[in-house]
């Protein structure tokens, strides 16, 4: 969608910023993500290590973009579809920073995990993760696209992956009870599972915010009211 | 006390017989309309201004008309009360109804119309060799009112409604010009609010105004629509979305959309007004 340019060149520059700013955030979000669970499944205490870095720069850019938000809406008072993008925009940082959170939580899990044994159950994290990740890319896509059905798909997956978490957390605590030598390791995919069920989450907070930008359409908490 | 001669009364039309009211409350219930604006075109010479605009202004409420300049948003809160037949070679086509009187009916007297439909401009204009006093009421005066007691009740409560009187009080008697720019705007404002109208049309009444005056006049405006119907023309998109309940876009003569005030400004349903209100147009 081409969008015309305002008369006021600086608006849009500052627009242009802070979008800029919440593609940087979103994309290192994704990549910290992918770092961490990388860092697991393939025991690499590396790439945990280069995921938790990321989250100093994702906390940065989540002030910056505070900074710069408020700064637009007092210099330009947007309205309209302005006013949505820079309040979405506000809404979503935090969103994003919170899967960067996420990211760190599973990378310090793995490295625990990577000290000791390889343990079969990790693999019942992959489609967790895979479920997880899309979620979240769509999330972004839909946002940076206002693209209202691949929000709303978004939003419609969040039930499967709440579903999934359920179910391998209780099968590692089964195992839990059958294998007490293992007693951490399973606990700490309870909680990498855990923390993948709350990316959803927030994929879900993004996705609706991305209605939100494009049609001004409140959706939270319907998804919940229809699916339950 | 009747202020003036009685006025002509031509035939009440129902709201259905024109046309359905748009204009809802939050609970979707049809609002009841002060005055409709009915297929208005205008001309000046051959140059049309207003081309078939039809707007309902709900009683009781702020309608805020925006547009960019030449629009036709002062030339049509003008036809509101009949005021460009003041203007050589104007001319109207189409009907303004205030409460279901058509106010270009035969018969309708035009100083009657201004009176029931006040006006504000947007240069403060108190009349230079009156006094305070002798400004706020000469509305009232030129209706042939003269009871003195009468006439200082309605001088002070019109001051009061204005929010202007104890700042002059003490000074009624001194020239309206000697007060501020803010301060003449609300005497301008109390002038024509001493003569009850019905409705108020502010023609951009805070543009010459520092950012103190202007927050008193929308404090004022705030106030004012519990008991009267403002329709007011403003440049400022900011003020619009401050003062007003509806908001009517104007593009080159016509009326573009209308909605309410929360709506326009955040999500309108047209690519114009998203356009205009967003700062887009080249």
């Amino acid at each position: 969608m081409v969008i015309p340019k305002h008369i006021l060149g600086t608006f849009d520059e500052a627009l242009t910023s802070l979008r800029n700013d919440l593609l940087m955030m979103a994309g290192l979000a994704e990549r910290s993500l992918d770092r961490a669970l990388k860092g697991l499944f393939q025991r690499n205490d590396d790439l945990c290590t280069h995921a938790i870095a990321d989250d100093e720069e994702i906390d940065q850019l989540e002030k910056q973009i505070d900074k710069d938000g408020f700064e637009l809406l007092l210099r330009f008072q947007p309205v309209a579809s302005d006013l949505r993008r820079v309040i979405s925009a506000i809404k979503l940082s935090p969103n994003i920073e919170r899967v960067g959170d996420q990211a760190t939580n599973i990378a310090k899990r793995a490295r625990k995990l990577n000290r000791h044994p390889p343990l079969p159950e990790v693999q019942m994290i992959v489609p967790i993760q895979a479920h997880a990740m899309s979620m979240f890319k769509d999330a972004i896509n839909a946002y940076v696209r206002e693209n209202i059905e691949l929000a709303h798909s978004v939003c419609n997956r969040d039930k499967q992956l709440d579903d999934m978490n359920r179910d391998a957390n209780t099968k590692l605590t089964l195992r839990m009870m059958e294998d007490s030598e293992q007693l951490r390791g399973y606990f700490n995919l309870i909680l990498i599972s855990r923390a993948l069920e709350r990316v959803g989450d927030h994929a879900t907070n993004i996705a609706e915010d991305a209605v939100y930008t494009a049609v001004a359409e409140d959706i939270r908490h319907k998804t919940v009211a229809a699916s339950a | 006390m009747m202020i003036a001669a009685p006025m002509p009364q031509p035939e009440v039309v129902e709201p259905r017989d024109r046309a359905a009211a748009v204009l809802l409350d939050t609970n979707g219930e049809p609002l009841p309309l002060a005055m409709e604006a009915k297929n208005v075109s205008m001309w000046y010479g051959s140059k049309r201004a207003i081309d078939d605009v039809s707007l309902d202004m709900a009683a009781k409420a702020v309608t805020a008309i925006i547009g960019p300049s030449g629009c036709g948003k002062s030339t049509f809160i003008r036809a509101l009360n009949r005021m460009h037949e003041l203007v050589p070679r104007a001319r109207i086509e189409g009907s303004v109804f205030l409460h279901g009187q058509n106010l270009y009916a035969s018969g309708m007297d035009p100083a009657v119309v201004r009176r029931r439909v006040g006006m504000v401009f947007q240069k403060s204009n108190p009349f230079p060799t009156m006094s305070i006093g002798e400004n706020t009421i000469v509305g009232l005066r030129l209706n042939g009112v003269s009871d003195r007691k009468f006439l200082n009740e309605r001088l002070e409560q019109s001051l009061r409604m204005a929010a202007l009187w104890d700042e002059v009080k003490d000074d009624l008697h001194k020239s309206g010009t000697s007060l501020s720019g803010g301060q003449q705007q609300r005497l301008c404002i109390a002038r024509a609010l001493a003569v009850e109208p019905e409705v108020l049309l502010m023609d951009e009444p805070c543009s010459a105004l520092d950012p103190i005056a202007t927050a008193k006049i929308e404090e004022l405006i705030h106030g004012l629509k519990t008991q009267y119907t403002i329709v007011i023309v403003t440049h400022n998109m900011q003020q619009a979305g401050r003062v007003s309940d509806f908001t009517a876009f104007f593009y080159m003569g016509r009326l573009i959309e209308v909605g309410s005030t929360t709506k326009i400004f955040t999500n309108p349903n047209e690519k114009q007004t998203e356009d205009y209100i967003t700062g887009r147009f080249g």
